[in-house]
């Protein structure tokens, strides 16, 4: 087996394996308007099922979330304003909130 | 050493004129017993009970219930040396200074004593309840749940517990040979007082009538009376002693037997999540201290005294119980709220809520006299339980406070339980602390004692227990009742000198 070779074998494990963590190490969605939003939500059917139903329509949610600082950010100044909600009784920062009723209205059917 | 008498072998038509009647040997009349023992006064402690219980006597407790579902009065209290103490837990915490005061916007507020009043009292009370050494405000070794500044912080309780033994100390077993050996110190068992007799004026008490279930009846004729048998039978003999004072003993002003309260104790008021599943035992169990044994403490989670003036909430207690299962939306809730805060929650485990809650004073939460007599031949109670909407609004405020300091924190969260009042009712428990039924007040028409525990116009008649309580606080009331019947104790002296 000669240099070449194992360089070759190498560099095709890696692509197996990267392969294998995209498919089966990281959760995908499917393509929504929304995704410079949501991809701030590590797990989105984990907010889809946190998520309430809104009266907001999405465009309006989104567009509401856009002009306010990230989710990360926001979440903890949230929490520390006590800007909190309550979704069957568990105590969430609004835009925790607010993320998880936009994955709801976009979760897939 | 005086032994016990038993009021059995007490010829009837007999006179006994004691310095000093006490009518109950719960852990108010005894203390008050002890802590006379050196004044040079006579004192006679009439117990209903004997030294264990005795269903008899128990059923002397029954009465009737109308109102808000609560426990019988014949089950919540026991009628034998040692009362309440014969089944507390232990339990134990001081009052805290806004539990004194008149608070804006919550009706009948206010104690004519304050905080201060007791604090003198309250190296004894602890010894007397053997609750260690005083180590509340200081607390206990351990990891504080990190909480962000707010409303609710980490509280102490101490807890009682006989030497050599794992049991509270049950005061008719740890102090019945300091009684029997104090020679001014006369208790007796079986005695029964059915009636408070006064004098044509009704400013003084004259007598005492005394029963006993086995028939017989004698007289006492003590230059002073304390009454001290509980919230819930100091107002029933108060009520029943109606020959002078027509609506009974003090009850000029109709207060005798209003705002009756207890702790209510629902159940499972919450889940609490912690999102890196490490919490200090503390919170969940009571814990001897290390290098130091008989003291005995667990952490409670309680609202500040500026929230509560802020907010007009109540007092509570909250305790973390149970580990708890999370259900798919719970999982949901935590793993979305954690990934916001940008906080590991793959560790993240979740705890039962219990809590004590303080109950807002409400007169017609009462008690009247029935039409139904006991054995003794006197009326028995008919209790009128009540609790507002707002008690348990204002105690799921400082469970919301609680939450919203835990995510704030990046520690974790909290799920309310009840959101409705069937919901509360359905979880509802109570402390057995009977409160509240002769509230010291310094106006007479707003309570039934004056500041130094007198009944209001009658000058040798006073009350020792939580009955006195004007407000209730969240605390468990024995060290608090102890520490105030310590105080009655040194007024005592002063005015039987």
């Amino acid at each position: 087996m000669n240099r070449r070779n194992v360089m070759a074998g190498m560099g095709a494990a890696l692509l197996a394996l990267g392969a294998g963590v995209w498919r089966f190490g990281m959760k995908h969605y499917p393509d929504t308007p929304y995704d410079d939003l949501l991809d701030q939500v590590q797990d989105r059917e984990a907010a889809a099922t946190l998520g309430e139903t809104t009266r907001e329509t999405a465009p309006g949610l989104a567009a509401r979330l856009r002009a306010a600082k990230p989710l990360a950010v926001q979440a903890a100044a949230d929490a520390g304003a006590g800007r909190t909600v309550e979704i069957s009784g568990w105590v969430v920062p609004k835009s925790v909130a607010d993320y998880a009723a936009l994955a709801r209205l976009n979760r897939p059917l | 050493m005086t032994a016990f008498l038993d009021a059995r072998s007490v010829p009837n038509a007999t006179i006994l004129t004691p310095d000093l009647a006490i009518v109950g040997g719960g852990p108010a009349g005894i203390s008050l017993a002890l802590a006379l023992a050196d004044s040079g006064l006579s004192i006679l402690l009439l117990e209903s009970g004997g030294t264990s219980f005795d269903p008899k006597t128990q059923a002397l407790y029954a009465g009737e219930e109308t109102g808000v579902r609560y426990v019988p009065l014949d089950a919540g209290r026991l009628r034998y040396l040692g009362g309440a103490t014969n089944h507390w837990g232990g339990w134990s915490r001081p009052l805290d200074a806004i539990d004194f005061e008149t608070r804006k916007g919550v009706p009948y507020t206010g104690w004519p004593v304050a905080l201060s009043d007791l604090e003198p009292y309250f190296p004894r009370a602890q010894e007397l309840i053997e609750g260690g050494s005083w180590a509340y405000a200081k607390g206990a070794q351990g990891a504080p749940l990190p909480l962000a500044p707010g409303g609710v912080s980490t509280t102490w309780f101490q807890f009682s517990k006989t030497k050599d033994s794992p049991l509270p100390t049950h005061f008719g077993d740890r102090y019945a040979a300091a009684l029997k050996a104090a020679p001014k110190i006369t208790p007796m068992m079986q005695a029964n007082v059915t009636a408070i007799r006064l004098s044509k004026d009704g400013k003084r008490v004259e007598r005492l009538e005394v029963a006993t279930l086995s028939g017989n009846s004698f007289m006492v004729k003590p230059r002073f009376v304390v009454l001290a048998a509980g919230a819930v039978e100091i107002a029933r003999l108060m009520l029943a002693s109606n020959d002078v004072m027509k609506a009974g003993v003090g009850n000029g002003n109709d207060m005798v037997g209003r705002f009756f309260a207890d702790h209510p104790i629902p159940r499972d008021v919450a889940t609490m999540v912690v999102f890196d599943g490490k919490l200090d035992p503390i919170y969940t169990n009571a814990t001897p201290q290390p290098g130091n044994p008989d003291l005995i403490m667990r952490a409670a989670l309680s609202p500040d005294a500026g929230f509560m003036r802020a907010q007009g909430v109540a007092g509570s207690l909250t305790t973390v119980e149970n580990g708890a299962p999370l259900d798919t939306l719970g999982t949901a809730a935590v793993v979305a709220t954690a990934q916001a805060l940008g906080v590991d929650a793959s560790r993240a485990k979740a705890w039962s809520l219990g809590c004590g809650m303080e109950m807002t004073p409400d007169p017609e939460r009462r008690l009247t006299l029935s039409d139904a007599r006991d054995a003794l031949g006197m009326p028995r109670l008919k209790l009128h339980m009540t609790i507002s909407d707002d008690d348990f609004a204002h105690f799921r405020l400082t469970l919301a406070e609680l939450g919203r300091q835990l995510l704030a924190a990046k520690t974790g969260m909290i799920r309310l339980s009840y959101d409705s009042r069937a919901q509360w009712l359905a979880a509802m428990d109570w402390g057995n602390h009977h409160m509240g039924t002769t509230r010291m007040s310094a106006d007479p028409k707003s309570g039934v004692v004056d500041a130094n525990s007198m009944v209001h116009g009658i000058g040798n008649l006073f009350v020792a227990g939580s009955s006195v309580f004007t407000t209730y606080g969240s605390s468990n009331p024995t060290l608090n009742l102890v520490a105030l019947t310590l105080k009655l104790g040194d007024h005592l002296k002063k005015v039987t000198a």
